[in-house]
């Protein structure tokens, strides 16, 4: 903390009370913006917050002028939170933030327009910040976070504020979404469902009013939602619309758009190319394609395994296996279910083998067949299994014909023999 | 056996302390033990008891050690009782095919009876796993898992194979989301997400050959309605599948399934399937039968042949 002399320090406060309040009568947002973004750490910030615990009472300066002593308890708890920021005390900091933002929340009902829109955001941005750091706080000190929770709770009001007939619904998408990016930290997803049911059946809302931006990050997490609850259609057309949307520049965003959509899209039969998955950084599904394209049931084991890899360390600091990464991520699952397509992708080369060196008898797997060709890949399996997957796999119209067990062989339709998953999951 | 008081009865001085706790679910585990008082009677007396213990626990809101024991005996007693119970249907039904029951003992053990206790068993096992969870993860050392903790973990996996028995609800993929690397690493859930992907699969032969080669007894009893479900599967696809002029022969059809072959004609019929002898004297299933049926939720659970259950005391 650099030295400040008071009357430096009173300057700067003084300096800050008349911008935070021209702000307001002047209706500038992006102005009132910067003065509330304690998380940018900004030098004008920070050199504020040096002033006031140099200063200890700013609260005689408020009470100074009239200007300023109109918004006394939002300016309160506001430089009590940036004292207890700067010092490092992010739970203090976090408690009189959350009372500044109720306080600010109140002013914001009461003006008529939807001018400090913008600054209502930057202000749930921080609330949801400063919560995460102060439970990384508690959790050092042993104790039980539960500020996060809190930040939810504030959320869900600034949200309530919002749904009303006024211009300020349009304020409503980037909460909610503020909203699942704090449930999915707490891992109460299940939380999310009454946001989600507000904005899309509310008659207030128009889906199409809200900003791009703020849809696109909707439609990212919802579609997680859906690959979480596995209902592959519903998640491939959100998260398809948040990739078309997406500013292309943001490579971030992105990337983890299609972190989730291409095992979406892998269930119902869409591979990537090489090159998408090159380009975006997404290794880590180059293994899981390419068992897919070659019908290499050891390859998709070897992508799913326990086995650590080095070379996908990207940006963990800690070495994890593959599953594990995937399991964290949500899509392991996802991913696993594809083994069936692996092995229909496997019996069709079979089948195109056989085309070509005997074409009469083309349509007639022997068991033995393949079983030789998953030996072949590494894989032991005896017949009663390979006929219990050439069962399942007709079962669930991934291969058309039947199995006549006595003569341990697979007769292929003639017609169609491996149909295509057509947009659908497979077994539905 | 006294009524149980309800909750708004229970005073904080009526809370019992831990180790009178402690001493009751001792207590009650010894009745388990008892022939004096009928099973459902024992049942009920234990599912009261162990309600309450769970009750005083949480209003006392400990988590310890010692907590963790007492959670972990009372899901042992959840999932006994389930064997139990199946023990009991299965002899319930014998006495009725050959009609030596006693008119009293099956209206006092009647189905419906029992699928309620069973009910009422999943339900407290699920509530019980639940706060055993919470409790596991509040003491939560870095990179520990307790002693008994990937097998106690690994039963919600196998309460969940079938995602719309909607047991608990929160889907699986969040689930494993927040387990720790220890836990994901051990055995037993290696072990139990190897079964959940062989479940997904449909593969009925691997998923029962492999539960008994490698299950516990919790883990075996958690899963009986799922082993049940994949041999039901089984006869179906069979039965769509396979080539009409070559009937199955259901000893090959029991081996896959590890049931004793009278057993596997039983499910047919359960099925809606007719079963037939073929000129070899040997018992087959005709395929592309019209009349397959979802056999009904029952717990008829036949045995599993060549298992050999490991119990965990």
């Amino acid at each position: 903390m650099a030295y400040v002399s008071m009357g430096e320090a009173h300057r700067r406060i003084t300096e800050y009370l008349n911008r935070f309040c021209d702000s307001v009568s002047y209706q500038d947002s992006s102005t009132l913006c910067r003065l509330l973004s304690f998380s940018s750490n900004s030098a004008s910030l920070l050199s504020l917050a040096d002033a006031l615990n140099v200063f200890q009472d700013a609260s005689s300066l408020i009470r100074q002028s009239d200007k300023f002593t109109e918004y006394e308890e939002i300016l309160t708890h506001l430089f009590r939170s940036l004292q207890s920021y700067r010092v490092g005390n992010l739970v203090e900091a976090y408690l009189a933030f959350e009372k500044f933002a109720n306080a600010f929340v109140q002013e914001f009902r009461n003006w008529e327009s939807a001018w400090a829109l913008e600054a209502l955001y930057v202000v749930c941005y921080e609330v949801r910040v400063l919560a995460e750091m102060a439970d990384k706080e508690l959790t050092s000190n042993g104790k039980s976070p539960e500020k996060l929770k809190a930040a939810g709770s504030l959320l869900m009001k600034v949200f309530g504020v919002l749904a009303g007939k006024s211009p300020k619904r349009v304020g409503a998408l980037y909460v909610t979404c503020q909203l699942f990016k704090t449930y999915f930290k707490l891992g109460t997803v299940n939380l999310c469902r009454s946001v989600i049911r507000s904005i899309e059946t509310a008659r207030i809302f128009d889906f199409e009013e809200f900003p791009t931006r703020d849809k696109v990050t909707y439609m990212y997490y919802t579609g997680r939602l859906e690959v979480f609850n596995e209902n592959f259609p519903a998640a491939d057309t959100k998260l398809s619309y948040a990739l078309q949307y997406c500013n292309p520049k943001k490579e971030r965003n992105i990337r983890m758009i299609l972190k989730y959509l291409i095992p979406v899209k892998l269930s119902i039969g869409i591979l990537p190319t090489n090159e998408l998955l090159r380009n975006h950084k997404l290794h880590e599904y180059i293994n899981v394609v390419q068992a897919l394209r070659k019908g290499d049931l050891r390859l998709l084991r070897h992508a799913l395994d326990e086995h650590e890899d080095r070379w996908l360390v990207v940006d963990c600091s800690c070495v994890d296996s593959s599953a594990i990464r995937f399991l964290r991520s949500g899509v392991y699952l996802v991913l696993e279910k594809l083994e069936l397509q692996v092995y229909q992708r496997l019996m069709k080369k079979i089948y195109i083998n056989q085309k070509l060196s005997d074409p009469a008898r083309a349509h007639q797997l022997k068991l033995e067949v393949i079983a030789k060709a998953l030996r072949w890949l590494g894989m032991d399996m005896d017949l009663d299994e390979v006929e219990c997957i050439m069962t399942i796999l007709i079962h669930k119209n991934l291969a058309k014909g039947y199995l006549a067990h006595k003569s341990k062989v697979v007769v292929l339709s003639k017609q169609d023999p491996f149909p295509k998953l057509n947009g659908k999951p497979v077994g539905s | 056996m006294n009524k149980t008081l309800s909750a708004a009865d229970v005073q904080a001085s009526d809370v019992r302390p831990l180790p009178v706790l402690e001493e009751t679910l001792r207590y009650l585990l010894s009745l388990l033990d008892s022939t004096e008082h009928s099973f459902e009677a024992v049942h009920d007396f234990i599912f009261d008891r162990t309600r309450s213990i769970r009750q005083d626990l949480s209003m006392q809101n400990l988590a310890n050690e010692r907590v963790i024991h007492l959670y972990e005996e009372i899901s042992h007693l959840c999932v006994y009782s389930v064997d139990f119970i199946i023990l009991t249907l299965k002899w319930v039904l014998i006495q009725v095919k050959f009609h030596v029951i006693a008119r009293q003992r099956l209206q006092s053990c009647s189905t419906t009876s029992i699928s309620s206790m069973h009910h009422l068993n999943m339900e407290q096992l699920a509530k019980t796993l639940t706060t055993l969870y919470d409790i596991y993860d509040a003491n939560r050392k870095p990179d520990y898992i307790y002693q008994n903790e990937a097998e106690f973990r690994s039963l919600y996996v196998l309460l969940h194979l079938n995602p719309s028995s909607g047991v608990m609800g929160e889907p699986m993929a969040l689930w494993f989301r927040k387990l720790t690397s220890v836990l994901i690493k051990s055995k037993e859930m290696c072990f139990v997400r190897n079964l959940l992907r062989l479940y997904r699969m449909g593969n009925y032969k691997n998923f029962i050959s492999a539960l008994a080669s490698e299950a516990t007894y919790l883990q075996y009893c958690t899963s009986e309605p799922h082993i049940r479900e994949m041999r039901s599967l089984a006869v179906q696809c069979i039965n769509n599948v396979c080539y009409k002029l070559q009937p199955y022969p259901l000893l090959r059809l029991s081996q896959n399934l590890m049931m004793k072959e009278v057993d596997v004609e039983s499910l047919c019929h359960e099925c809606g399937l007719e079963t037939c002898t073929d000129s070899d004297g040997c018992i087959v299933l005709p395929t592309k039968q019209p009349n397959l049926r979802r056999p009904e939720e029952g717990f008829k659970g036949y045995d599993l042949i060549g298992f050999e259950m490991k119990r965990l005391l």
